[in-house]
């Protein structure tokens, strides 16, 4: 018996070595017939309208080169990042990848992306948007290239405005005014709404851009330091939790369930009045056709003449750690956030490129209800933070959201909440 | 469920000790005995052979099984963060689980909540069904289809039917509670809601099981029922004393197994939450106030997430410890419930 279990591993050896030869094969991409040195990139970018932009951008640089063949695969979206991760732990990642402005650090810290201080040309920095370049750093290291980024709007509806005897040229300015009109623009019957004026938690700024909003732009850990429960970020969070409780538990629920599915989006249906989200949701709006004028406005100030502080993401190029050509992959990096393939993106995408002559001269080239809202997404970014994910807590959106979440449904004060919060997240780091 | 045919002499080699539920481990040695009644010579060919066949499936137990399974062990004891680091750090990882780790214990609830409403009532549910189901009357086939359907579709399209059935104002669950004059729940969107969401909607495909248990119930000797007749049984003694015992045995392993997938709820979180993209704080990793955080969730989390690997690792196996124990203790008692009509086990 004891020899069939020695003829038993033999075998699995003799398996695991032909599997193992066949694995070996892989590295025979390394340069391609021509002698160019293939650079692996992988986008999440696979959408009709994204897809053929992204190739075209790539076969006009492969075009331009006698020294690198760029290799365009699409991975999806709720794949790539994950299929990144494992990738660089296995040692064979792709060159250059898509990945999310707010979590650079995390990524760099975890030794997952390369440092591309070295490779990257002196302008690069002085042509891309100042803070957007500083959130890609870490520890004064260039880990990532910003790419494009996003901030939200007010998108609000005229003819509602002037059916509610508003000025439809005079969009809130402040927490006060934007209150306001959202009253005198809410059509109830009965007990239940056929149009609401604005829901603070609809669309893309969260009950956290609300807060940050009230504090100076401030998020809940800036460096070192936390500011969970300060004054301005109580009053903020009351504020949120507020709306609710005039507008009705039911009421907000049943909305957010109806708009939920993604079908229909309740501003374009008119079935809401005042909406925040990006600019490119002004392409949802061009591409459906509605008659309704709309005009946009920068996210209101906490209180009056306060500034606008909106919250900014993004995403940046990054070179995986352990990338065979991160050279060659910095030459396609600084290709790919060049002022002509940039605006070349953001006319096709509506996307606020990081390219700043770029993002001048799409402004150009619009107009109409594009160049508004193009512009005035840009003019945003004066008042943008970016909030990038905490080294230290990289997992302090996890706590802190359902904390806030039971404050706005009314089970724990807000004060509470954010210490609450606060202690949490402190305790969540050894 | 052992194979019978395999005489105890003829076996090539020891008998691998196999549970009731390992079916592809006591199908193997079959396929080995089979070329072995070919030729009654030679038992090194025949080892050999024997090896051979049943090769890949060592390979892989051995390379994409055994082997992960130990390193995320050994993992589960470092610091492991995928791509940098792996420093031993003792029981560290465990410790951070019971004290400091609120969204742990939040995760663990979750899962608990849903495995103990879900798995007796999707077992009492298939065999519900199943009893239906196995009357005589015309177009009984049908019927049988119909309850299977739901079993055969799958994924992301089902949980997208549910969210549109479950709509608060427009779904057709509370359309129809409303002709009742009750005014339905906002389901996926109220904290209170969405665990009995996902466990009606796992009622609704109960007919995977229905189907093993409609298969024993066909089997069920009718000799049992006139016996019973004429002793002057009713209905219900016929049921309690014939047929549940005689569906004890897939009782058991339905338990069994629907218990494990229970403990490892986690596309029907991902993928419902992710649908929507809109929550009163922006953030939807756990669905409102974190109540569909489940634990397979938080793992995901803490892995791909926030590359905290190790502590992914410690949470597994402390998971794959619960089912041990529960599986385990099963087991124990089985023996007290389930009757086997060979008699070998009471």
């Amino acid at each position: 018996m004891a020899r069939g279990f020695r003829l038993g591993f033999v075998l699995i050896l003799l398996f695991s070595v032909i599997l193992s030869a066949c694995s070996g094969g892989s590295d025979a991409s390394d340069k391609n017939k021509d002698g160019k040195v293939v650079v692996n990139f992988q986008t999440f970018w696979g959408s009709e309208t994204r897809k053929p932009v992204i190739d075209k951008i790539v076969s006009d640089f492969n075009k331009s080169q006698d020294e690198i063949e760029v290799k365009h695969t699409f991975v999806p979206w709720g794949d790539i990042w994950t299929k990144n991760t494992a990738a660089v732990a296995a040692g064979n990642p792709a060159d250059v990848i898509v990945n999310d402005l707010h979590s650079v650090a995390h990524r760099a810290k975890n030794g997952q992306t390369e440092d591309l201080s070295q490779y990257l040309g002196e302008d690069l920095k002085n042509t891309l948007y100042p803070n957007l370049w500083d959130s890609a750093l870490y520890q004064d290291k260039v880990h990532g290239v910003p790419f494009a980024t996003d901030n939200r709007l007010l998108f609000y509806n005229k003819d509602a405005y002037k059916e509610a005897g508003l000025d439809p040229e005079k969009p809130p300015t402040t927490w006060q005014e934007l209150e306001e009109h959202a009253k005198k623009l809410d059509v109830k019957k009965g007990n239940s709404y056929e149009r609401v004026g604005y829901y603070p938690l609809w669309g893309s700024f969260g009950a956290a851009s609300w807060m940050s909003n009230a504090d100076d732009g401030k998020g809940f850990i800036e460096g070192d330091k936390m500011y969970f429960a300060t004054a301005n970020k109580i009053e903020g969070l009351e504020w949120v939790a507020d709306w609710q409780k005039r507008l009705g538990k039911k009421n907000v629920q049943a909305f957010e369930a109806e708009f939920g599915s993604g079908q229909t989006n309740p501003f374009i249906s008119e079935k809401v009045a005042i909406w925040t989200d990006t600019a490119n949701f002004y392409t949802q709006i061009r591409d459906s056709k509605t008659d309704m004028n709309f005009g946009v406005a920068p996210i209101p100030a906490f209180k009056e003449g306060g500034r606008n502080w909106n919250e900014g993401g993004g995403f940046v190029m990054e070179v995986p750690k352990g990338a065979e050509h991160p050279k060659e992959a910095a030459t396609f990096i600084e290709y790919l956030t060049s002022e002509k393939v940039q605006s070349y993106w953001a006319e096709k995408n509506f996307d606020i490129v990081a390219n700043k002559k770029a993002a001048d001269s799409v402004v150009n080239a619009l107009e109409g209800d594009g160049k508004l809202v193009y512009e005035s997404a840009i003019n945003n970014l004066k008042d943008t933070p970016f909030h990038s994910v905490p080294v230290k807590y990289p997992d302090y959106k996890s706590i802190v959201d359902p904390i806030i979440d039971n404050a706005v449904q009314g089970k724990i004060s807000p004060e509470q909440a954010l210490k609450k919060a606060e202690k949490d997240v402190k305790n969540s780091a050894k | 469920m052992n194979e019978t045919v395999i005489n105890e002499k003829e076996k090539p080699y020891p008998p691998e000790k196999t549970t009731e539920l390992d079916v592809t481990s006591a199908a193997l040695p079959k396929a080995a005995v089979l070329s072995k009644r070919k030729r009654n010579k030679g038992g090194k060919t025949e080892n050999l052979m024997g090896y051979l066949f049943i090769s890949p499936w060592i390979v892989g137990l051995l390379f994409l099984m055994a082997g992960p399974l130990l390193f995320s062990l050994y993992v589960s004891f470092t610091d492991y963060n995928i791509t940098s680091q792996m420093n031993f750090v003792g029981l560290d990882n465990y410790k951070r689980m019971f004290t400091e780790d609120n969204l742990f214990w939040t995760s663990l609830w979750n899962t608990l909540y849903f495995v103990i409403f879900s798995v007796p009532l999707t077992t009492a549910g298939a065999v519900f069904v199943a009893l239906l189901l196995n009357q005589k009357i015309p177009g009984m086939k049908i019927f049988r289809t119909i309850y299977y359907l739901p079993a055969v579709l799958s994924g992301v399209a089902v949980y997208f039917l549910w969210m549109h059935l479950l709509s608060p104002s427009t779904g057709l669950v509370n359309t129809i509670l409303d002709w009742f004059g009750i005014n339905g729940p906002a389901w996926l969107f109220d904290p209170e809601w969405t665990k009995p969401s996902l466990i009606l909607m796992k009622l609704w495909s109960v007919g995977g099981g229905m189907l093993l248990y409609l298969a024993r119930l066909q089997g069920v000797s009718p000799a049992l029922y006139e016996a019973a007749d004429l002793d002057g049984a009713n209905a219900f003694q016929k049921f309690f004393h014939i047929t549940l015992p005689m569906l004890t045995p897939i009782i058991f392993f339905d338990i069994i197994t629907s218990t494990i997938f229970s403990f490892q709820i986690f596309q029907e979180a991902y993928v419902m939450i992710q649908g929507g993209d809109l929550s009163s704080s922006g953030g939807l990793e756990g669905g409102p106030a974190n109540s569909l955080l489940f634990y397979n969730l938080h793992m995901w989390n803490n892995a791909f997430k926030i590359f905290n690997m190790g502590y992914a690792s410690a949470m597994a196996w402390f998971l794959f410890f619960i089912i041990m124990i529960l599986t385990v203790f099963h087991l124990k008692f089985s023996n007290k419930w389930v009757h086997y009509d060979g008699g070998d086990k009471k």
